[in-house]
Parts: C-alpha cells; structure tokens; sequence
C-alpha cells in the first residue's frame, strides 16, 4: 500500500510552480485565494500567477485531493463578504514535501555543476 | 472620478471578464475571482492610483481571455488524455477500415435484416399500433348486430331506427351516426362534363362532428340537413378536390351526382382518412360524402347501415359494450318480439384492421425473432473476431491495459455496426415500405399510413445500436477474462479458449431459431400455395370485367336499363377476339352480393316443417344470359340461362348447398322458389364461384335473371383470346357509343380480382418465407464459422490422426461430427418452439393444420440437409491437411 502511494506522489511530480506555491502557502494554514497571491508577491517570485491561474489551479487541486475547501469565514477587511479558503490535505502535504526534496536535490546539483556559489547553505 | 466609482467600474469589468470562463467553472470559482480581483484593484489604487489600476484592467483581461479560453477547452483534452471514449471510437474505425470485408459483410448483413425488420415494424406500428387521426380515436366505436337467433349474419347492418335509439341512448353513447355506401356515383363538374366513377358515402350529418373533424375548406352537414327535401349538398375529401384541380373556388360550387345538381359546401383536410366499413363487403375509401337521402326514422327497405358511434371520453370498453347492448335489448324486444338479436360495439380500429391483424402480428413476431437471430449472429461474428486478437489482448492486459478500457472497445466495436446497420436499414426500409405498399391490397386497411417517418428511422437506429451492444456484450466478457496464463493453457493443448463455447452455444440457439422460423414459413407457405390450388369455381383466365353503372337518374323504368343493358352486352360482344360477353351484379372473390334475401322451397323434400328454419339466408346474384359460360362455371345439373326466355317463367339456378340441403335425393330442376312474392323455377345447378374466400364456400347462392329485375349496377364480363387489359379502350368506346352520359369503371381482369384477393396471405407469406431463409443463411453462416474455425484449431491434432493412419474419411467424419452434433442440438431446442410459434400463426393458415407433420418434417429435414452442405464445405479443408509438412514446421 506505502509503495502505491508513493507511487501515486512520484506520478503528480513535478509539480506546476502555481501549484507548489499554492502548496506551500496552505502549508502553514488555511488562506484564501487572493491571500496566496499575496504571500507569493511576499516570495519575492517575480511572476506572480494571474488571479485566474490561481483559481484554476485551486479547482484542479481540490478534484486532485491536495486541498481542500475550508469552512468560509468572513473577510476581515471587507466587512460582509465571506470567501472561499483552502486548506491543504495529508496528501497535499505529502506531494508538497516530495517536491520539496526533489527541488533540494536539483539545487545540489546545479551547485555541485557550478551554477550557483559552493559553501552556502 | 472617486474612489468608489472606480472600484464600482472595477467590479463591473472583472464581472464581465467572467463570463469568459465556463458555465461550471463560474458557479464553482467566479465569486472568488472577481473577489480576488477587487482585492487585487483596492491595493493597485493605494499603491499606484487609477494608472496601477487601469494596467490591472488591462492585465486582467488578458488572464481571462487565457485562463477562460483554456478552461473551456480542457473537457475536449479530458477527454482525449484520460476518458479514451474519443480514442476507442478512433481505434475501433481504423480496425474496421483495416478489414473491409468484415466491415462489409458484417454491415450488409445487418442493413438487409435490420432493413427486413423496419419494413415489418413500420407496417405494424402504422396499422396496429398508431391511433386512428381522429379527435379521441379510442372512445370511437362501430355497432354491428348479431342476427344469431334467425340467420347465420353474426356482423350484420343497422336500421336506422337503431341508430335513432343510439342517438337517444344519451348516457355512455354521446352521438351515432349511420352510414351507407351510395351505389352508384357518376360524378361531373358540370352538366355535361367528362364523368367519373367516385365513392359516395351517405351519413348522418353529424359524422364529421362525431370524428372530431373540421373541413379545411368550407362548413360540414348542419343538423337538419337530412333527408330527400332538403337541398343536396356535398362534403369532399382533399384527395378528390386535388383530383378535381383543386380549384380554390369549389365550396359553393354546383356539381353533378348521377346527374343530380349538388352542392359543395366543405373540403375535409389533407390528413383526413377515413375508411366506411360494412356489413358485408370489403371497407372502402370515400372521396365525397352526402347526407342521407331519408330521415332515420323512415321505414327504409334498402339495405341497412354501418353504425358508428362515439362513447363518452374515456368510458371503458365494458361500459360501452354495457350501453349499446342495453340499446339492443330494448330493439330486439320492440321489433323481433325478444328472439334475442344483439347490438354490439367494435372498437374502430379493431373493425377496420381485423382482417389484416393477425398477419401483422405473426410478421411482427417474426421481425423480432430475426432481429435477434442477427444479434446471435454478430455476437458470433465479433467472438471470432476478437479471438483473432486473443493474443493482442492477453499480452496486453498482461502488460497492465486497463480491462474497462479492452471491454469498452469491444462494445463500441459492436455498438458502431449496429449503428451503421441500423442507419443503413432504415435507408433501405424506405424503399422497402413503398414496395409493400405497392404490393398491398388497395383496401388494406390505413395502407396510406405505411411510410417510415422520423421517429422509426430514430428506433431502427436505436434497435440496430442496441443489438451491436448486446451482441459485443459475449465477447467483450470473454475478452476481459482472456489473460497470458489462460491463453498458454489454452495453446498447450491446442484447444482454443472459452470462446468455442459461446460461439457453439449461439449456434445451437440460431438452428432452434431459424428451425422455428423455418417451420413458420413453410406452414404459411403450404397454406397459400393451397390457396393457389384452390378451386374458386370459376376460370379466372382471359376474362375481362368493368362495371358499368345506370343510375335511375338516367334511367327511370326498369325497361330502359334492361334496354340500355342488353345494347351494351352486344356491343361488347362484338369486340374482336372477344368470344363471349355477358353480366352479373356481383363478381366472385369481391366479397360483395348487394343483394341478400331469405328464400324457401315450398314443397322441397329437404324441409323439415318449422318454417323458420325452411328459410335459407342466401346470397341472390342477378345474371344475364351465359353468365355461367362466360365465367367458367360448371353446371351440375340441368341447363344455363340462355338468350332465350320463356313468358312467364322466373328462372333461376341454385348452388349445391342449396341443391343438397333441400334436394338430398337430386332432381331440382323445375322446383319453385318463393323469394319475397316472387316465384322463381330451378332450371339448373352449378357449383358457386365463391364471393368470399378462395378456399370455402360461402352463403349458399342463387342466381336470377338480371333481364327479369334490372339489376343497376353490373359487372360485365367478357372471355378473351387477347390480353384482357387491352380491350379496355375498345370497351370505353363501345359503351359510349350506346350512352355517352355512362363511364366504364373499375376495369380488372378476372385473373386481378383473385390476386387482390390472395394478397395478404401472398405477402404475409413471402415476408415470412424471407424472413425465414434469411434466418437459414444467418444460422448456416455461423456454423461455417464455426467448422472452419474448428478445423483450423484442430489441424495439428488432425494431422497427427492422419499421420498415424486414420484415413480421409474418417478425419471428415470427425469434423463434420461436431457441426452434426450443434445441429441436433438446435432442432431438439427448437422444436418445442415450433408450438409456441403455431399457437400465433393458427389465424393465419388456410387448410393446413398448424401441427402438419410433413411441412414441419420437411422443414427440419430441409434445415439439417442446408447445415450439412455448410459443415461438409469448410470440413474438406480438413483433408487437404499434408501432415509431414505441416508437423515439420511446427
């Protein structure tokens, strides 16, 4: 069963940058959509994804089982409004974090090719 | 501009930008995008003013013109990347267009059957299954009256004071209507106008209202426009008026009835159809209607009425019946002193359609049998088929292909030539419903409904896809199963897989089939030809006949017709080539006497004493000099009439009925008949030339000199050494040098007259015998299939037996064994069916009995030599088998 799961993980990598980013945003709590546009812009990524790529994204992803539509809250500072807030689900987590190790690998090896400073952290 | 003016000009924009999205995509996500956006745009103005925020405008509609576009595409790439369905169908045509000759073959197969079945399909849900196109056809009904207690006549006419007490009723019965046919009907525009024979029909004036009918031209009969006194008016079908020209100035118009002035006030619509059924004749279709020429309640001593009455809206059939018996109680007590003559309602269809029902139901049933005969067949055809890719598939699935994905291709594969068949039968369909109709009686019944329309070309289709699904259904199972181990146990031992077993098993249910078809066909088969043999006491051949009318209108006294009919008869027999010319007012095999009377013998040593039961019903047909000559007839006893009349004397000339029932010992000549007060004298006995059916006698019959009565119309007939049909323009002239004023009508050989009458068992029992050669072919197909797909399989085992000394003949024996068996098998299965199948056919046959133990022998014999011919074909292969070549290459 681990082996099919992973197996399941290796098939969805790589991941989309909008959808890594989307990932690593949920994985520090729950955000709605313009949110995660806003912690992308924080980055410092200098394309950030247009509102409607984000949002396709969001709906591929909750079809997918990565996230998952949170209980709607009000937004905080536009009074009445409610919108939709994702959070993100173990498997989620679990393609997230292979993807993670698998950018940590590619950026050990354009170091060790050369591309970019040795002896950084 | 303010602030909240630009974000309001924002929301605005970005709700239009999303309508660019999918309609989904938008219910699910577009709140949040627009929210995101006005998010987006409240930081944009803070930031960098209406610049910033004009830019995002501009940025924005750029993300939805991408992001909508390519959302709205993303089903279509869906499907083409994971749901396959697009990739199947691709797959399933290029394998088809990689092997023509079974697409060909498989495709020919089902439009032919598929094609046979639309034809039958149509025929039955037109006639027997769409509603009559009147207003509420199911609360329509005709009243009959059951003579039982004094005559044979179960389906006898109306009077019209039945109809009277009908209209009275006044509970479940809303409104009757009588109707009768108007003899006669020589129509002209004008006074003096060419004139033609047309169908009259006089009715109540309330049948149109009663039908729910209104006429596209002009109004129906008012109430009180009934009866002789009355001014003549006339309601004509479209079909006449376009005849007519269809001038659209003919309400109003004065026209001409047997010369009579009339008036057309009302031209009924296109769609309207409407067939007058009788008492005693074949339904007839109607090209004009006038009221009746008397009101119903006056005593009318010519002939009675075709009741027609309309129930009220959804009253059972129960009810009905209940209603019109209560009518016919409170007759039978007031007119026949209570000797127990009935009333009853048939439903309009069921009377007009019960002479044709039982073949249609019969060729209904075996449209279903057939088609699911192809399905067998197909699904036959596809096992095959997919056992060719048994390796394909089994490495495949090996190598993890997705089993719905190998099922789903094979189901397509049978879905898609149904399909095609389906599509391609209904083609062929439209073509063969005309040729039907064409064949078809002129009065079947509703016969210009038999068309292919919309709706049962949709069905055809869907029957023929339908039955690809079925049929792939076996193989798309047995593929699923197949897998690497199965297929190297199945090559180990040379067996073949599983799917031997199917196929063998649908062969066995094809032979029960087509053996139960088969049976039917020849049954049917043995029938008509014993129709074909029958002797209908007549010679049909080289006779020429047309009916030529004299109204009284033309022709006042009796002398004048008799005149006018004596002229006639010489200038037709003067025709060259024409040997003998004479008239009747009824011809055989058209199931019409016009005249119907209860005759006795007095004096006759057949009479038992009870006076009632010494009166014979008989049919009275009124003919000239040499009628018997001319028509064939053979003379039992005594002499014909002859040219020659004595004064004083009545004759006439029984039928052996009559001869036997009151003249057990013979010597009838020179007895008296009493008809009415009228005395009649016996100078001959003939054998009947039968009205009614080709096969049995019908009512006894009489025949009286037409020169004594003045018969009005009558049929003329002539013996010909030329081809009947062209004496036609020498007769037309003939007649109209005598009158000018009288057309000839209704011009048919005598050879015409008995094909019209074997029509619907020639066309049940062609239908049916295609069907069931149809059903042999498809049966033998699969069984080639099978025996050559068997010795192909088994060649090693074969070669082996050869190499170790069986002989040729032995080796053939083996093989053709195993088809044997499959047969046997089949016939056993099928037999039982046979029954089944004869309960439904019983309605159809004619002088055979449905358990004819040499037609059902011949049948299964003749099924067992076809199949055999069919195995022993691809058996021989068997013998060409070289073992030491064949086993040193393995």
């Amino acid at each position: 069963m681990g082996v099919d799961r992973n197996r399941g993980i290796d098939k969805r990598l790589p991941l989309r940058q909008v959808e890594f980013h989307i990932l690593l945003s949920l994985a520090s709590g729950e955000r709605h959509g313009y949110g995660i546009i806003q912690d992308i812009e924080a980055r410092g990524e200098t394309s950030v994804p247009d509102v409607g790529t984000m949002y396709r994204a969001l709906a591929r992803m909750v079809e997918a089982g990565l996230i998952e539509a949170a209980a709607r809250r009000p937004a905080l500072d536009r009074g009445d409004e409610r919108r939709n807030y994702y959070r993100i689900t173990s498997a989620g987590m679990r393609v997230a974090r292979a993807e993670a190790r698998r950018l940590e690998l590619l950026t050990r090896a354009a170091r060790l090719g050369g591309l970019l400073p040795k002896g950084v952290k | 501009m303010t602030r909240n003016r630009m974000l309001n000009l924002s929301e605005r924009w970005f709700r239009l930008l999303h309508r660019l999205y999918p309609p989904d995509f938008r219910d699910e996500m577009g709140a949040a995008v627009v929210e995101a956006y006005m998010d987006r745009a409240c930081d944009a103005l803070k930031t960098g003013g209406r610049i910033h925020l004009i830019a995002l405008w501009v940025r924005a509609f750029v993300d939805s013109l991408r992001n909508g576009a390519a959302e709205r595409v993303r089903p279509a790439a869906l499907w083409r990347r994971a749901g396959a369905w697009g990739r199947d169908i691709e797959l399933v045509r290029r394998r088809l267009v990689r092997s023509p000759i079974f697409a060909a073959s498989t495709i020919g197969t089902l439009t032919i059957g598929l094609g046979m079945f639309a034809v039958v399909y149509t025929a039955v849900q037109k006639v027997l299954i769409d509603p009559m196109p009147y207003k509420d056809p199911g609360d329509l009904y005709y009243v009959w009256r059951d003579y039982g207690p004094i005559s044979d006549v179960k389906r006898g006419s109306v009077v019209g004071t039945d109809i009277l007490e009908l209209q009275k009723a006044n509970g479940v019965i809303e409104a009757a209507a009588g109707l009768q046919p108007m003899l006669g009907g020589i129509f002209a525009l004008r006074e003096g106008a060419e004139a033609m024979e047309i169908a009259v029909t006089r009715t109540s004036p309330n049948l149109f209202h009663l039908l729910g009918v209104a006429p596209a031209l002009g109004r129906s009969f008012a109430p009180d426009e009934i009866g002789r006194a009355r001014e003549q008016v006339m309601v004509m079908t479209h079909h006449l008026w376009k005849r007519l020209g269809a001038a659209p100035g003919i309400v109003g118009r004065d026209v001409r009835l047997q010369g009579r002035p009339f008036t057309v006030i009302g031209v009924l619509p296109p769609d309207f159809s409407f067939v007058r059924n009788d008492a005693a004749a074949p339904p007839q279709r109607v090209d004009a209607y006038i009221p009746l020429a008397v009101n119903l309640a006056e005593p009318d001593r010519r002939g009675g009425y075709a009741g027609l009455i309309r129930a009220r809206r959804g009253a059972s059939p129960g009810a009905v019946a209940a209603a019109v018996d209560a009518v016919g109680r409170a007759v039978d007590a007031r007119d026949f002193n209570s000797r127990g003559l009935k009333l009853y309602p048939v439903g309009l269809k069921a009377d007009v359609i019960s002479r044709i029902r039982p073949a249609l139901v019969v060729l209904g049933a075996a449209g279903l049998v057939l088609v699911f005969m192809l399905m067998l067949n197909l699904a036959s055809v596809l096992i095959a088929r997919a056992a060719q890719r048994e390796h394909e598939v089994a490495v495949s699935r090996a190598l993890g292909a997705n089993t719905i994905a190998i099922v789903r291709s094979t189901l397509l594969e049978g879905g898609l030539l149904g399909l095609a068949g389906g599509a391609l039968g209904a083609l062929v369909a439209t073509w063969g419903t005309s040729a039907l109709v064409a064949l078809a009686p002129p009065d079947l019944p509703r016969r210009e409904a038999i068309a292919i329309d919309s709706s049962i070309a949709a069905a055809v289709i869907a029957v023929g896809a339908l039955l690809g699904v079925l049929a792939a259904a076996a193989p798309a199972v047995w593929a699923a199963r197949v897998s690497l181990s199965s297929l190297l146990a199945g090559s180990a031992v040379r067996g073949g897989g599983g799917q031997s077993r199917w196929r063998r098993g649908m062969i066995v249910a094809q032979v029960a089939l087509s053996l139960i078809l088969l049976s039917s066909g020849a049954l049917v088969m043995r029938s008509f030809e014993r129709l074909l043999r029958a002797d209908p006491g007549f010679r049909s051949e080289g006779v020429f006949t047309v009916r030529v009318r004299t109204p009284p209108e033309f022709f006042p006294q009796t002398s004048d017709t008799i005149a006018f009919q004596d002229r006639v008869e010489r200038a037709l027999a003067a025709i060259p080539g024409v040997t003998g010319a004479s008239a009747a007012s009824a011809l055989p095999l058209t199931a019409t006497a016009f005249y119907e009377e209860r005759i006795t013998i007095p004096g006759a040593p057949g009479n038992t004493g009870d006076a009632e039961q010494d009166k014979a019903l008989t049919d009275i047909i009124l003919a000239r000099a040499k009628y018997v000559e001319v028509m064939g007839m053979r003379l039992i006893a005594g002499r014909t009439f002859t040219e020659s009349r004595q004064n004083g004397v009545t004759e006439a000339m029984i039928d052996t009925a009559i001869a036997r029932r009151f003249f057990p010992e013979g010597n009838a000549v020179g007895a008296k008949i009493l008809l009415g007060e009228r005395s009649l004298t016996i100078i001959g006995v003939v054998n009947q030339a039968r009205l009614y059916d080709i096969h049995a006698d019908g009512r006894p019959q009489i025949l009286v000199r037409a020169e004594d009565f003045g018969a009005r119309p009558l049929f003329y007939v002539m013996r010909t050494t030329r081809e009947p049909h062209s004496l036609l323009p020498e007769v037309q002239s003939a007649v109209q040098r005598v009158d000018p004023r009288v057309p000839v009508g209704d011009a048919r050989a005598m050879d015409d007259i008995v094909q019209a009458s074997l029509s619907p068992q020639a066309i049940g029992g062609t239908l049916i015998s295609v069907f069931a050669v149809g059903a042999l072919l498809l049966a033998a197909m699969g069984l080639f299939g099978v025996v050559a797909g068997s010795v192909t399989r088994r060649r090693h085992e074969l070669a082996i037996r050869l190499a170790l000394g069986a002989d040729h003949g032995r080796v053939l024996r083996l093989v053709l064994k195993e088809g044997v068996l499959l047969v046997m098998a089949g016939l056993l299965i099928g037999a039982p069916g046979i029954y089944v199948a004869n309960r439904l056919i019983r309605g159809l046959l004619v002088g055979v009995s449905p358990s004819d133990p040499l037609t059902l022998l011949a049948a299964a014999l003749g099924l067992l030599l076809v199949t055999m011919v069919t195995c022993y074909v691809p058996a021989r292969r068997a013998l060409k088998i070289e073992p030491a070549q064949l086993l040193r290459h393995e």
